[in-house]
């Protein structure tokens, strides 16, 4: 076919369209190619020298980046010439790079350090002074510049034009003397900072938020979705598991939604995650104290006044965090089986929900919306209109209500107040992954939920697509359950009731 | 209050239409603003973006590049003076220690001249040479220096 | 060695850059012809007359102009007038003497590659330069050379005058192009070639001015003519630039092939008194130094100068005498080419800064005599690996001052 290309990589056939570069052909190959300037979301600027191949019938070293791969061409990456390049190419970034990995937070994930641990370990040629350039800059709300670590490469700057569009970096003066940075003492302030961290192939940028907290290899990185808009970022959410503490979000290449990138607001949807933040048991409020008890207590409650008040008196609060799987199984058990007919949306009372930034962000801060009204219809059998209902819930005057509630808290900022319109309910049931924000006078029970990076099941994003939630970590808090488990948990205690009663 | 004179305004506003973009407009920009202004200040960095578009960080970019922009107040007079191959080779060096006494010899802060090394001038057949700000002096030496600096005034 | 002058023959005519003279001579005689040609016969023309550019490279310039697509509607011919390389003032002279022979040359340069508008950058040094090439531009508009529908037939041929601000980069064809681009004057990644996707994105054709001033004599005389000066493979005249202590040092025009020594010791008259030769850099600071040995029977073409070891380059013959210290040499060198870096490609970045700071390590008192293979190594590895040739230009010179001056170099860090 003429549209593909065949050539051959290190003795091996690669196939691939016509007018990529040996460099893309080279990451479907899985063949590696060091490099440090380029970047697959970014244009080539083939700036680093360090992809050096070896052509045959070439007169020099050519770069992978620019190289376009044509019929027969015959590459190969592990010639002497081209390990020589490498060694120099790498010792050229090491002469004013200060080598101070024993503080740098990139330190484990460096482009540099795993080169040179690839291709290097030799002592440098270089005992000259080296170039001294400002460090510890304050670039923005997330970010912090070391022109010193910069090796030039110029990611942020592409970034900052091709992507945000918003040109804010340049590299100004020339030669080694070249320094990164914004125009004057200017600051970026926009919604992608953390973007500059991840391209930066060394430690010039580090994130403001993950400075000095944690060593990278200490970290297990799970995929998951981003919860923070109906975008559906694929993100990795990186954590330590021995101590169930969640430390930052990154983005996965994913090229259908976000390609290489995420927002920052995203990037702060794993905070609640943490211990500290979190319901840690199920509580109740007992006599009108707050107490502690099991999960089955809480939810045998629920049951009984459900069956107290009559399902028709029951009213079910939904907000657009959960699952498709965890919607299911929620109407399947309350409205299917007992037959919970009153519905309702929880969500911000105002939004501008079909607002977009132009790159991710969403005006629509709910994960699942598309999920949860097409659960809706179901139940319902119409079409309903999105917005919140709360206000229509409590003006039914239901005696039971279960609540869904938002997990995200940054993304709620509503959830307080809309509680307290609760108040007269005679049993209210949070369903809840967050503990702040939960003591409102009126709530019967508080039963802790997995938060998104610890269950299965998808969202639909803005236009339906469905992104696959893993259980990425264990919860944070042993007790708690996803939607699907506390309906499994509490049909279980419906069955011995109505067992026990016909004994 | 306006950044550029009215005069000065006028070439900038026709530099922007004269090429292809108004980005290319940039360098005789530059050069328009360093011979009205003596030296480009920030707020003329900042006035380009402000009341003609430019991006300041493009504008800062090339005049931090380009060796001949001046971004720091300057003396009357400067001289750049080739240290490049041929006029080392002609004795540039030992002139330019002649044009130090010379500067030295003025009450401090009072020295109307500066003196920067600068590459090759392109007059190499008649090194040494030197500018001063747009005047070329060749076969500079030290007998005929003092001259042609006292010419200054 | 018969020859005629082709570049210079203004020299000596009183009030040669006015376009009356170059009128009264023949001027814009050869655009008109040159207008009723197709761009296919100037094409064939200027490539049977084996014209190479004068810029350094010695490409084939008819080639270069049959690169640019025929369906391109917008097309660009530049005038790389930057003449940066140390040692080089040729394209100086030109504009001194006949700036209308360069905007004739551009004219029908145009004309051929298709090009309806044209830029002159010229380096903002040369002040007086700029000044006649604008007057020179504006006499050129007055009389109809430039404007629309020249010598009555519809080419259209805009000619304006771009001035840089200081950066020896910019004579590299892409990075005055982004430096016309209003950029910072980087080179640009090839490929693409600037003929595909050069000012703009769009075909590009760049020229060096000694290159373009050549084409009207062309034109007019012929492409056998122009073969029948230089040798087969360097056809033609060429501007040589003699610098340095000789007696008359100045631009001298001579046939390709023409004997260096000649050159050195004839036309410019030979070493100052009291002056012996140590060694010739024959092609602007880029170009490695050759020993006396190396020069006896040398001649100036493309061929045998690379055969040699160095390079024909611009033509800047630098002359270096026996009292000059090769250490200061290649500070200075490599101190140029540490200030000129552009900053981009790591190994130039990297490597001209190393290099200097090496050569700083002398004056400091702490280099060792191992440095001097220290620094013929990182010239080593600087060449072939970056976007442009200003790394190779930096290796070139370092690598053949390390190797044929090596024990004085060594002398010179021990302090002896």
């Amino acid at each position: 076919m003429a549209d593909t290309v065949t050539f051959t990589l290190n003795d091996k056939n690669v196939t691939v369209p016509k007018g990529w570069t040996v460099m893309q052909a080279a990451k479907q190959a899985q063949v590696d190619i060091p490099h440090f300037c380029w970047h697959p979301g970014l244009s080539v600027a083939g700036v680093c020298r360090f992809c050096m191949v070896h052509v045959q019938g070439a007169r020099k070293l050519e770069i992978a980046c620019n190289l376009q791969a044509t019929e027969g061409m015959i590459v190969r990456t592990d010639t002497p010439e081209v390990k020589e390049a490498h060694k120099w190419g790498l010792e050229f970034h090491l002469i004013n790079h200060p080598l101070d990995c024993p503080v740098c937070d990139q330190a484990g994930e460096c482009g540099l350090q795993d080169f040179y641990m690839q291709v290097g370990k030799y002592k440098s040629q270089m005992t000259r002074p080296k170039v001294l350039k400002p460090k510890a800059v304050d670039l923005g709300p997330r970010l912090i510049l070391d022109t010193e670590r910069c090796i030039l490469c110029s990611r942020c700057v592409r970034f900052e034009e091709e992507v945000t569009k918003t040109g804010a970096l340049g590299i100004f003066d020339r030669g080694d003397r070249a320094i990164i940075g914004t125009y004057g003492e200017e600051k970026i302030e926009h919604n992608y900072q953390e973007n500059l961290v991840d391209v930066c192939p060394v430690g010039a940028f580090t994130s403001k938020k993950f400075r000095f907290k944690q060593r990278v290899w200490f970290l297990q990185e799970k995929s998951s979705i981003c919860p923070g808009c109906s975008t559906g970022c694929k993100i990795k959410v990186h954590a330590r598991t021995d101590r169930r503490t969640y430390y930052r979000v990154k983005p996965e290449i994913d090229e259908t939604v976000n390609g290489f990138w995420m927002c920052d607001k995203g990037r702060d949807t794993i905070a609640h995650l943490n211990r500290e933040h979190r319901l840690p048991q199920s509580q109740m409020r007992i006599d009108g104290k707050k107490q502690t008890v099991p999960t089955a207590q809480a939810l045998e409650s629920l049951r009984r006044a459900i069956e107290t008040a009559g399902a028709e008196e029951t009213a079910l609060l939904v907000s657009a965090h959960y699952t498709v799987e965890e919607y299911e199984a929620f109407f399947h058990y309350f409205c299917d089986q007992l037959g919970v007919t009153k519905v309702y949306q929880w969500r911000a009372e105002t939004e501008d929900r079909d607002s977009f930034d132009g790159i991710l962000l969403r005006g629509d801060e709910n994960p699942n919306t598309a999920g949860l009204r097409a659960a809706m219809r179901r139940v319902k059998g119409r079409t309903v209109p999105i917005k919140n209902e709360i206000a229509t819930c409590v003006s039914k005057k239901p005696k039971v209500v279960v609540a869904l509630c938002p997990e995200v808290p940054f993304t709620s900022p509503w959830f307080q107040e809309d509680l307290k319109q609760l108040a007269g309910i005679s049993h209210v049931s949070l369903w809840t992954c967050r503990y702040e924000a939960t003591e409102v006078a009126g709530i019967t029970s508080w039963i802790p939920m997995k938060g998104f990076a610890e269950k299965t099941g998808h969202f639909l994003n803005y236009e339906g697509a469905k992104r696959e939630l893993q259980e990425a970590f264990p919860s944070a808090t042993a007790e708690a359950l996803s939607v699907v488990e506390a309906v499994q948990q509490m049909a279980a205690i419906a069955t011995i009731t109505t067992e026990t009663a016909t004994l | 209050m306006e950044t550029f004179a009215r005069d000065l305004r006028e070439k900038i506003q026709s530099e922007l239409t004269r090429y292809e973009t108004p980005r290319s407009a940039i360098l005789p920009i530059l050069h328009l603003i360093q011979d009205h202004c003596e030296w480009i200040q920030p707020m003329h960095v900042e006035g380009l973006e402000r009341e003609f578009g430019l991006s300041r960080v493009h504008v800062q970019e090339v005049a931090t590049f380009y060796s001949m922009y001046r971004l720091e107040p300057c003396k009357p007079f400067r001289i750049l003076f080739c240290d490049n191959l041929v006029c080392a080779m002609m004795g540039a060096e030992g002139v330019m220690d002649k044009i130090r006494s010379h500067m030295a010899s003025f009450p401090t802060d009072k020295c109307p001249f500066s003196l920067q090394g600068v590459p090759c001038l392109g007059v190499c057949d008649g090194a040494p040479a030197m500018l001063v700000n747009k005047e070329r002096h060749l076969r500079v030496n030290r007998d005929n220096v003092d001259a042609i600096l006292a010419s200054y005034k | 060695m018969e020859f005629t002058k082709i570049l210079t023959r203004f020299e000596n005519i009183p009030n040669s850059r006015a376009l009356a003279t170059y009128e009264k001579h023949g001027g814009y005689e050869a655009a008109k012809k040159a207008l009723t040609q197709t761009r296919e016969e100037i094409i064939t023309l200027v490539k049977d007359s084996g014209l190479r550019g004068r810029g350094g490279a010695g490409f084939p310039t008819g080639l270069k102009w049959s690169f640019v697509p025929k369906t391109a509607d917008t097309v660009y011919l530049l005038c790389n007038n930057d003449e940066g390389e140390p040692g080089t003032f040729k394209d100086r002279y030109i504009l001194e003497l006949s700036p209308h022979m360069l905007i004739e040359g551009m004219i029908i340069a145009a004309h051929a590659i298709g090009a309806k508008k044209a830029y002159i950058y010229t380096r903002c040094e040369f002040y007086d330069e700029i000044r006649w090439m604008n007057e020179a531009i504006a006499e050129a508009y007055q009389a109809g050379y430039l404007g629309k529908n020249l010598f009555g037939t519809n080419v259209q041929v805009d000619l304006d005058h771009y001035i840089g601000a200081g950066a020896y980069i910019c004579g590299e064809e892409t990075g005055l192009i982004s430096s016309l681009e209003g950029k910072k004057g980087q080179p640009k990644l090839k490929p693409p070639f600037p003929a595909i996707s050069g000012y703009l994105g769009k075909p590009t054709i760049v020229n060096n001015t000694e290159t373009l001033a050549a084409v009207p004599w062309i034109i007019t005389h012929g492409a056998a003519a122009h073969r029948a000066m230089g040798t087969e493979k360097s056809p033609g005249t060429k501007l040589f630039c003699v610098s340095g202590p000789v007696k008359k040092p100045g631009v001298f025009e001579r046939p390709l092939g023409y004997p260096l020594k000649k050159l050195i010791f004839e036309d410019a008259g030979g070493m100052l008194d009291g002056k012996q030769l140590k060694a010739v850099i024959p092609g602007g600071a880029s170009a490695p130094v050759l020993l006396p040995a190396e020069i006896e029977t040398l001649t100036l073409d493309y061929e045998a100068i690379a055969a040699a070891g160095s390079m024909l380059g611009s033509g800047a013959v630098m002359v270096i005498p026996h009292d000059q210290p090769m250490m200061e040499l290649l500070r200075i060198l490599v101190n140029f080419f540490h200030h000129e870096s552009c900053g981009q490609c790591t190994p130039c970045r990297e490597g001209t800064g190393w290099l200097a700071s090496v050569v700083q390590g002398v004056e400091e008192k702490t280099a060792t005599p191992e440095d001097v293979e220290k620094l013929y190594q990182i010239a080593v590895h600087m060449e072939g690996r970056t976007i442009c040739a200003l790394s190779d230009a930096a290796a070139m010179p370092t690598k053949a001052i390390t190797r044929k001056f090596a024990d004085e170099l060594k002398r010179s860090i021990r302090g002896i």
